[in-house]
């Protein structure tokens, strides 16, 4: 029923990715769990946290009722893009079209809520009952000031990845590269593509850049304006840093705007390390490789000695990993480095280079998750009872259960892990996530046995 | 279109005039921070309150795990639910085999002793007839043909997460009960709590009824499935109605249903088989519980035990310590039907005066049985009821006509914090605090529970912006 993740042949070229598409994005077999979520969610994970513009989901209360500002990305200036917009589709929708509806809304946001532009999400709904989301669009565009930009995502287009990938396209098609005035690049300047903010991750890598003297254009989409993304494509370089949802954006801005990228992880002392000297190689820039060299140096060993009580107390504890995109493997050396091993890891949205990097780095013992249901997962845990197990929220009250210390690094967590400074916030969330003393409480037998009573 | 030019007055003041209020309540099309959730997502947790049963979306994959993130971050439990994970090629050519594939998948991981199926949106949309795949399904043996299977079709572009929670209660009882025979009549009480998204209210009420030695079947009750004790292993099916007392719902000496808005195609249903159907409002605060306990007492036939009356007493002189904290004091309010008459019912008794109340699952007849509690208290008269209203026509009223307290649900944070008061939160979902759902907020424990909550927030926010010379011991 899974894909075996263990007979994957990785070294057929068949199955590394071509059109940026994941491989391993498994599809979700019917009534095998209801883990995944869908194409119009993958949509809004990217394009969501641009913080100036208003999104408008054009479908039933689901989509919008169930998701406004659910993802923790966030903004330091307008909070606009919290705003839960939908056009509400009713029974009388679905009977006589949704377009009226879908342009009022459209006027309205626009004139009343000073939106740098407008993103309108085409759901399940708004596209089988037909209604030309891109026609209205365009329409609104031409009485309006502002961009209205659709995005046809609906869910039944398949997983998250899907949407992801839309959404690439859409930032690539309507909005990067429409800033007025020159393109010269800015020299020593890059975007961060695939950071959401969530928990306020970019803040954690903003000030290693600044004091490396290097610009951050925008990220893709964490804390992102409108008017940055327009001029994403003045950037020299672009970092790929969260999974390869976004390859088909980079590849495209790579052709249309020569712009290079490269695939890096702020995540863990080594992987930021390595991605800021792999950015300054990039760049090309002698005396920027230098500082940074220099520079990554003294920040590791600052970093190591903060974390090295914390690495005391959690040496030699054993988890297992469960998480997607680059974190699949960089997770992995970042766990190392505070002496974790890895029972077992598995993936569900990675690529085949992504996997094959984490089994790289993971003992040869270690096993490797296949079933990735609900079941499998607590088949696992049972079998290998780890001390701790990292993986995304609909693991979390699952892992609690089985009394397993659980750390959230998806999008459900409140604390940013990205960065030097990053690194220090993790070790002490596992350290205290880890030693907490409720794991015991819950380990003892309650009546105690007459055994241990005699003790 | 030179009027068309984006208003460059839209900050945050103008935002917060009588201007842009006139023009926010003339908002007819667009829904700004909606306040209410969507009919499959109160089918699955209707779902969830049967013993061994498995909660299976018919439609698109996301909905379901939307549904389930959306409870799951309210209870911190883990929630079950499938899809059969509807795609591109099932909105042309029918989601049968989906359906007939997620069957016997299900079936296979899981081994449900019943399988609570309904619809989202796309299968909706698309005219699946349900019953006929699952007759198909039976058919072709994905599923013992024994496997009891109940049905609702739930599309989210009708109703609401309250409709739905009906719908499927409907089909249970429906796909599980046999047929009322008059010799068969059991002694019990099926009591129905209704779209209720507290675990401790569901236990209270099943504690009140052992009080009132009541034989009675709670239908659904989620209280071990979504409060599962931490034992070390997960169970799959923690609790739940028996499947023996759904069998036996029909030959029930009364039902009772304790919400009047999330029950009525249950109880037309329930009426249609005969079935003697009582309902009441949700027991909050002094008035509703007595009803409540009244309505017990009729049943049985027995005196209310002392215990009850005494519990009573208790909750009245918490009310009479506290009255002051609440008389005089400004609330608006937002949630749905029952909730809301439960919650300004309770504050109209302590001299609360309940200002602005934003419901947007109204109906005429809740509209009514509000204005009509409202008119029964001069605490009720300068109120107004919002019907069909969202939490940014809310915020427009807090900005420009103060209270002194929100309650609602988590998604009211925004607004009350626009207005600078505070939230106290009641309702769903209840994502930003702990525990709140283990607290009940029915029966005569939950008065005393709410004054806690309401008046502790007025003296709280008293302590934390007083100047020295009102800085006090004694509050």
């Amino acid at each position: 029923m899974f894909t075996n993740l263990t007979k994957l042949d990785l070294k057929d070229k068949q199955c590394m990715s071509d059109a940026g598409s994941p491989k391993l994005c498994m599809k979700a077999l019917p009534g095998e769990g209801a883990e995944r979520s869908c194409a119009y969610d993958g949509a809004r994970v990217v394009l969501m946290p641009i913080t100036d513009v208003a999104h408008l989901v054009h479908g039933p209360i689901a989509c919008a009722g169930n998701s406004w500002d659910n993802r923790g990305a966030r903004s330091s200036g307008s909070q606009l893009f919290r705003r839960g917009l939908t056009t509400d589709i009713m029974e009388n929708d679905v009977i006589y079209g949704g377009e009226k509806k879908l342009k009022e809304s459209i006027l309205e946001i626009a004139l009343r809520h000073n939106p740098k532009a407008i993103f309108v999400y085409a759901t399940c709904v708004s596209s089988l009952i037909g209604d030309d989301v891109d026609k209205i669009c365009k329409e609104a565009e031409v009485e309006l000031t502002i961009p209205v930009i659709a995005v046809n995502c609906p869910g039944f287009l398949g997983d998250k990845n899907i949407g992801n990938r839309i959404a690439g396209e859409v930032l690539f098609d309507r909005v990067i590269g429409t800033a007025e005035g020159p393109n010269e690049k800015i020299p020593l300047s890059i975007n961060l593509i695939g950071e959401y903010n969530i928990a306020g991750d970019i803040w954690g890598v903003i000030p290693d850049l600044k004091n490396l003297g290097i610009t951050l254009q925008t990220a893709i989409t964490g804390d992102a304006k409108f008017d940055d993304i327009r001029s994403a494509h003045k950037a020299s370089l672009n970092v790929l840093i969260c999974s390869k949802s976004l390859t088909n954006l980079v590849r495209k801005m790579e052709i249309s705007y020569g712009i290079p990228f490269m695939e890096g992880s702020f995540y863990g002392i080594h992987d930021t390390s390595e991605t800021l000297v792999n950015i300054a190689k990039a760049l090309g820039d002698p005396d920027l490789l230098e500082r940074t060299l220099v520079y990554v140096r003294k920040k590791e060993d600052e970093t190591r000695k903060i974390i090295a009580g914390y690495k005391t107390l959690l040496e030699n504890k054993q988890a297992i990993l469960f998480t997607g995109g680059v974190k699949t493997w960089s997770m992995v050396s970042t766990l190392a480095e505070l002496g974790i091993n890895i029972l077992a890891g598995g993936t569900q949205n990675s690529t085949p280079e992504d996997f094959q990097r984490m089994k790289e780095l993971m003992d040869p013992s270690a096993q490797i998750i296949e079933d990735t249901s609900s079941a499998g997962f607590l088949k696992i845990i049972a079998e290998k009872k780890p001390d701790l197990i990292v993986a995304g929220g609909k693991t979390k009250y699952l892992a609690h259960k089985t009394r397993t210390p659980f750390l959230d690094i998806n999008h459900g967590r409140k604390l940013p892990y990205a960065g030097y400074q990053g690194m220090v916030t993790f070790a002490e969330t596992l350290t205290r996530t880890v030693l907490s003393p409720v794991w015991g409480l819950l380990k003892q037998e309650f009546p105690p046995k007459e055994s241990e009573q005699d003790d | 279109m030179s009027h068309m030019k984006t208003s460059t007055k839209a900050t945050k003041d103008w935002l917060n005039t009588l201007e842009y209020r006139e023009k926010n309540f003339a908002r007819e099309k667009l829904v700004i921070n909606p306040a209410k959730a969507c009919q499959p997502l109160g089918a699955l947790l209707c779902a969830l309150g049967i013993e061994g049963s498995l909660p299976f979306v018919h439609g698109s994959q996301g909905c379901a795990a939307y549904f389930r993130s959306t409870l799951s971050r309210h209870y911190r439990e883990p929630v079950a639910a499938v899809s059969d994970s509807m795609t591109e090629d099932s909105a042309v050519f029918g989601g049968q085999s989906n359906l007939i594939e997620g069957l016997k998948n299900a079936n296979a991981l899981y081994s449900p002793k019943v399988i609570a199926m309904f619809t989202s949106c796309m299968a909706e949309v698309i005219g699946d007839d349900i019953k006929a795949y699952l007759g198909n399904a039976k058919e072709q043996e994905a599923i013992p043909k024994d496997l009891p299977v109940a049905l609702a079709n739930t599309p989210s572009f009708k109703g609401s997460h309250i409709t739905g929670y009906d719908t499927m209660l409907k089909g249970l009882v429906e796909c599980l009960a046999t047929a009322r025979q008059e010799d068969k009549i059991n002694d019990r009480l099926y009591v129905v709590p209704g779209f209720d998204t507290y675990t401790a209210n569901l236990r209270e009420y099943k504690r009140l009824l052992k009080v009132m030695d009541t034989p009675y079947t709670l239908l659904p009750d989620q209280s071990d499935v979504l409060d599962a004790p931490n034992l070390g292993t997960y169970e799959l099916y923690p609790g739940g109605t028996s499947i023996t007392e759904m069998n036996d719902a029909l030959n029930a000496a009364s039902f009772l249903c304790l919400q009047t808005y999330s029950t009525p195609t249950t109880r037309k249903y329930l009426a249609s088989k005969e079935v003697p159907v009582e309902s009441i409002s949700m027991p909050i605060g002094i008035a509703g519980t007595d009803k409540f306990i009244e309505s017990i007492a009729k049943f049985t036939g027995k005196d209310v035990p002392e215990e009850i009356t005494l519990e009573r007493g208790r909750s009245i002189d918490a009310m009479t310590d506290s009255h002051q904290y609440i008389h005089g004091k400004k609330f608006a309010l937002f949630g749905d039907p029952d909730v809301l008459i439960g919650l300004v019912s309770f504050l109209l008794e302590m001299g609360g005066e309940p200002v602005h109340i934003v419901c947007t699952n109204s109906t005429p007849l809740f509209k009514k049985a509000m204005e009509s509690l409202l008119a029964s208290s001069p605490y009720g008269q300068g109120s107004t009821l919002y019907a069909g209203k969202d939490l940014w026509h809310l915020r427009s009223l807090l900005v420009t006509d103060p209270v002194d307290m929100l309650i609602g649900d988590s998604h009211g944070k925004w607004a009350a914090r626009d207005a600078n008061i505070p939230l106290v939160r009641v309702g769903f979902p209840i994502t930003d605090r702990v525990n709140l759902h283990r607290y009940p907020i029915i029966g005569y424990s939950g008065v005393i529970n709410l004054i806690t909550m309401i008046v502790n927030t007025f003296l709280e926010e008293k302590d934390r912006t007083s100047s020295d010379p009102y800085f006090e011991m004694m509050r």
